[in-house]
């Protein structure tokens, strides 16, 4: 039982990290970022880097490929996407090509086999009984922490008002002076640097190969549309629900199961309650 | 409506001609088979079209039937053991039934929900298909279906005269009032329902239509391929569609085919490229998206043909 508790809370936070950065950008640039996941497994794939083969310490290299990753994102926003803003099928188009040359980038220099990261934490702590893995402890903890700083961020700063006025209106947030173009920079470096933070995290404990963004991405999808899209709150909320009854399949059928459960989510929530959980926009 | 004019008609028969004659000329099996992988592409990305290039819901999830088609034809040639002339019309029932399970509840929403519900849903059925091994093959798939027509020519040429009835029919109703309805309900859907347009029927019947060749095309996929395997229903399918489509010109039917069969053909000419073949891929894309907003070929034809007009 309590394992349960703990694997689904680590799940969930990992979750959480993607599906907000993932909402985030949609809810302020409208833009439905298909590279997530490419951010995701660069960010892992520089963790490998920076502490497998060149033996970094983890606090040099983990800001430096978050910082990486979100340069990259801010550098696709600018040159690729913002150009093809006016249609979404071209945006959906092009952030997908991105994830392509991504993925086949990393499959050129990389190869397709799994790459090991060495443990950043490598003690196992004892919680009531269960043994967890360092990793996942931090996990949990960076990504509770990330998500409760982004919070603050938002509600607390200017810049963090000037986004949320942007994802309300965003003519209404230019007319004011805010600088719309420049808030997209910032949120897709946000959004980009959370998903890189999470492949960094997840890094010693899942494979890392080049097609290892897909489906953590596919589920990022699964959890903004059920919270609600462009809803934080709703993500965080979804992200819980899904990490946990993940792990609950997972524990009573088996883990062959665990991916549909985030499908079945999606197509329940679409044909129930369209605007997902918290979200505001109605779907129809 | 628009009449098919004199210039359009010679140009399909030109390029038919050419796509009938071309495996003859070069009398290579390996080729026929390329070109045969062509055509049913070809025959996706029309089917794409019809529904989501004429009313705007771009359908992330196109595989669901193509997979629903060739998995039909499967069960049909391993479990039952039947004739396999009887696939495609099973196949095109299937999969129409697909399309009605799934519009439904999914054709009400709007912009890129509908798009993520359709992609969900399609990969949904790839994991049920790895999950019931037992009944679908898991990884591996089923095997030892029997070829349609022995020879790869005929087979070929039986699958080019599909794609041309299929064209065909597509761009007929394109052309009639039915399309000139799925064209308004792109341009708003609200107007149209104010209008008095059942707007829901439409938007339903054009997905069955669009649903029946993919699944027509998934199904002689199998019969050539001789197994159906759980990356028919993945979205690097259906994704590869959406790109032949936007590379064909979006809307025009004729482009998505013509679009398709170029980027097979394409793909195959990459292969000297090795593994940078899908950087090329995705290279093209993009110039495309940069500086054809509105496709390749389709609006090139247009242009060419402008002064015979």
């Amino acid at each position: 039982m309590l394992e349960i508790l703990i694997y689904g809370a680590v799940s969930s936070a990992i979750y959480a990290m993607l599906a907000v950065g993932f909402t985030l950008i949609f809810g302020v640039a409208r833009i439905l970022n298909l590279a997530h996941g490419a951010f995701y497994a660069l960010g892992a794939y520089a963790a490998y880097v920076f502490t497998g083969v060149l033996h970094w310490p983890l606090l040099i290299a983990a800001p430096l490929a978050v910082l990486l990753v979100a340069l990259f994102g801010v550098l696709m926003e600018r040159f690729l996407v913002r150009p093809l803003r006016y249609s979404q099928l071209a945006v959906l188009m092009i952030t997908l090509s991105v994830s392509l040359a991504v993925e086949q980038g990393l499959f050129i220099t990389f190869g397709s086999e799994y790459r090991n990261v060495p443990s950043f934490v490598a003690d196992k702590i004892s919680i009531g009984g269960v043994d967890i893995g360092g990793q996942r402890l931090l996990a949990l903890i960076a990504g509770v922490l990330v998500l409760l700083l982004l919070w603050l961020f938002i509600q607390r700063t200017r810049l963090g008002a000037a986004i949320l006025a942007v994802s309300q209106d965003p003519e209404a947030a230019q007319y004011m002076g805010i600088p719309t173009n420049r808030i997209f920079s910032v949120v897709m470096a946000i959004s980009a640097g959370t998903a890189a933070l999470a492949g960094v995290l997840v890094s010693p404990f899942l494979t890392v190969q080049p097609t290892m963004g897909l489906l953590p991405m596919v589920k990022a999808f699964a959890i903004v549309i059920v919270g609600g899209l462009g809803s934080i709150p709703g993500s965080i909320l979804a992200a819980l629900l899904l990490g946990y009854s993940e792990t609950i399949v997972a524990y009573l059928i088996s883990s062959s199961w665990t991916e549909l459960v985030s499908l079945v989510a999606v197509v329940v929530t679409l044909m129930i309650k369209p605007s997902g959980l918290l979200g505001r926009r109605a779907a129809f | 409506m628009k009449q098919l004019s004199i210039v359009d008609l010679s140009g399909a028969i030109v390029v038919v001609a050419l796509l009938a004659l071309a495996p003859v000329l070069l009398n290579s099996n390996y080729f026929t088979g390329v070109l045969t992988v062509c055509v049913i592409y070809a025959i996706w990305a029309a089917s794409w079209d019809f529904m989501s290039g004429l009313t705007g819901r771009e359908n992330f999830g196109h595989s669901l039937f193509i997979g629903a088609g060739a998995y039909t034809a499967g069960f049909l040639a391993t479990v039952w053991y039947a004739n396999p002339w009887y696939s495609l019309p099973t196949a095109v029932v299937v999969a129409v039934a697909f399309s009605l399970i799934v519009g439904f509840p999914t054709l009400r929403l709007r912009g890129p929900y509908f798009a993520l519900a359709m992609l969900s849903a399609s990969a949904i059925m790839q994991r049920l298909c790895l999950i019931f091994w037992e009944y679908s093959g898991g990884e591996e798939g089923l095997y030892g279906l029997d070829p349609l027509i022995q020879s790869p020519l005929h087979y070929y040429w039986f699958v080019l005269a599909i794609l041309v009835a299929a064209v065909a029919i597509l761009t007929a109703l394109a052309q009639s009032h039915w399309g000139l309805l799925l064209r308004a309900i792109r341009g708003d859907e609200a107007t149209c329902q104010a209008a008095g347009i059942n707007v829901t029927f439409y938007k339903i019947a054009s997905l069955t239509i669009s649903a029946a060749f993919a699944g027509l095309g998934g199904a002689l996929y199998a019969h050539y391929q001789l197994q159906v395997s759980p990356p028919l229903f993945s979205v690097v399918v259906s994704i590869t569609v959406i790109i032949m489509v936007y590379v064909g010109g979006i809307g025009s039917i004729y482009g998505p085919a013509l679009g398709a069969i170029m980027l097979t053909l394409l793909t195959e000419l990459l292969r000297t490229f090795g593994e940078y073949r899908l950087w090329v891929y995705t290279l093209t894309l993009m110039l495309i998206l940069f500086f054809l907003p509105n496709g390749l070929i389709a609006p090139l034809w247009r242009r060419l043909t402008e002064r015979f007009r």
